[in-house]
């Protein structure tokens, strides 16, 4: 599982990597796709709680705009 | 002459009902704030629209790896959650915010701080709030700052926060510089037979970070991010009340952990619209810090809109890491060891979170209550939305939180 985690992740890098080398120049008329809220770049608010109980429960937390182990007793 | 006078009276009532009719206009304008360019000639007005979130969750979790108890022993606990996030334009580059809430949680595990008596940790209430204000400024650039802190029985916390953020000319690229502190104290509280003795050194927690990002539009329906941040922390960052027990040793200690920790996390997100029906929502985060733990992260999101308004969203997140180097099981340390935990949130552990929400957003939005002041501000409902979660962790915490929020314009 681990070799699929790392598979993903290393999927994942590679097709931003790839796909920032094929950027193309998008007008803002053109960004009603972009524009939507399922598009943010970030995650949902209601994915708060979640974040912040996984910041408990998990030994790495940050690099998801959370909390980066300060202003609770967790990790 | 009498000919001229009555001209130029009906010259001016007719100027004084344009104005008037203008200035009706005006005051019928739904969900703006007034600025910028006023000349003698005209005014142009640009709207600005504030919005308010109100979010509500409900936590509940059992496992029997406690490290109250050794690593061993219920973690049951529940926790009830709101806050509410207030984000006020003052004007089209002025934006004042406020965030609060409170989580009232009921924890088993604490409450064997003291295997005797049901301890004060049995129940807790934690309040937090923040303050922040934010620019956006010439060519693209928006700084803000937040201030805030948060307050529970046995820790209290102050948090500084400030960001900067330039977005290029076409809007396609964005590269944001942040960084956050946070001073924390313990009040501490030992398990009740090791009471007597001071375990640790200090009761201070100092965390540090900056956090640089990256976010590209790709085409018209891909774009991605890259965030990197560099943590560090420094005091007590063990916990007083967790025990260890030890192999060649009858009776416990309180958990040590060293002094300082450095923690590096990357993480990449990249969004695509798919179609008018499927989008993807994709994450990976790698960790790493010096307490031997590396991690990885992934995280898939397929939104599926229905129609314009109302979509689904399954969700499937993977989490893996190695165990601290301090980290072992109940009853398997040595004494000769200087620091040593049995928290299994440290330990070599596999999660999985699998759920779904649902969200209503209506273009238009529900309602329309009139608010009090001169802009005639209309508050509005925009979104609606419900998320559900099921989570696993080896070995054997499960966990299960129902998420609610509404958010409103104004």
């Amino acid at each position: 599982m681990k070799q699929s985690i790392k598979v993903f992740g290393i999927g994942v890098a590679l097709l931003a990597l790839f796909s920032m080398s094929s950027c193309t120049s998008v007008e803002g008329y053109q960004k009603m796709y972009l524009n939507d809220q399922e598009m943010e770049l970030s995650a949902r608010s209601l994915e708060y709680f979640c974040t912040n109980f996984q910041s408990y429960r998990e030994g790495a937390s940050g690099a998801n705009g959370g909390k980066v182990g300060g202003g609770c007793g967790c990790n | 002459m009498r000919v001229q006078l009555t001209q130029r009276i009906l010259f001016m009532g007719l100027f004084l009902l344009t104005g008037m009719a203008a200035l009706a206009q005006n005051n019928g304008r739904t969900s703006t704030s007034v600025a910028s360019d006023t000349t003698d000639v005209f005014r142009i007005e640009k709207l600005t629209e504030s919005d308010a979130s109100i979010l509500f969750s409900y936590y509940s979790q059992d496992g029997n790896n406690s490290p109250v108890t050794g690593g061993i022993g219920t973690e049951q606990l529940t926790d009830l959650s709101s806050k509410i996030i207030v984000n006020l334009a003052l004007d089209d580059k002025n934006t004042i915010s406020f965030d609060g809430g409170f989580d009232y949680y009921t924890s088993a595990s604490t409450d064997n701080i003291d295997t005797y008596m049901s301890s004060a940790s049995r129940k807790d209430m934690r309040v937090h709030g923040n303050i922040g204000y934010s620019r956006k400024a010439m060519n693209g650039l928006t700084w803000g700052f937040k201030l805030g802190g948060s307050g529970e029985y046995d820790y209290t916390s102050l948090q500084f926060s400030g960001y900067v953020s330039k977005t290029s000319k076409d809007g396609n690229r964005t590269f944001g510089l942040s960084g956050q502190a946070f001073i924390d104290r313990w009040s501490l509280i030992y398990p009740a037979e090791l009471r007597g003795q001071n375990w640790v050194t200090t009761d201070q927690r100092r965390s540090y970070s900056v956090s640089g990002s990256f976010s590209q539009v790709i085409n018209k329906r891909m774009q991605m991010s890259i965030t990197a941040d560099l943590v560090t922390q420094s005091g007590l960052l063990g916990t007083p009340f967790h025990r260890v027990f030890f192999r060649d040793q009858g009776t416990a200690r309180v958990e040590q952990l060293p002094f300082n920790r450095l923690k590096i996390p990357v993480g990449i997100r990249f969004n695509y619209y798919v179609n008018e029906l499927v989008l993807l929502r994709s994450y990976y985060r790698y960790y790493w810090d010096d307490w031997g733990i590396q991690g990885h992260t992934a995280s898939l999101e397929v939104p599926l809109k229905l129609n314009r308004f109302f979509s689904i969203y399954p969700y499937y997140r993977f989490h893996t890491q190695s165990a601290s180097t301090f980290f072992k099981p109940f009853g398997e340390h040595t004494t000769d060891v200087r620091y040593y935990t049995s928290d299994y949130d440290l330990s070599d552990l596999t999660s999985h979170d699998i759920g779904g929400g649902v969200r209503y957003s209506p273009a238009q939005g529900i309602g329309g209550l009139k608010l009090p002041g001169k802009r005639n501000r209309l508050l509005m409902l925009k979104e609606i939305n419900f998320r559900y979660g099921h989570y696993t962790r080896t070995p054997s915490l499960k966990a299960n939180i129902f998420s609610f929020g509404m958010n409103f314009s104004f």
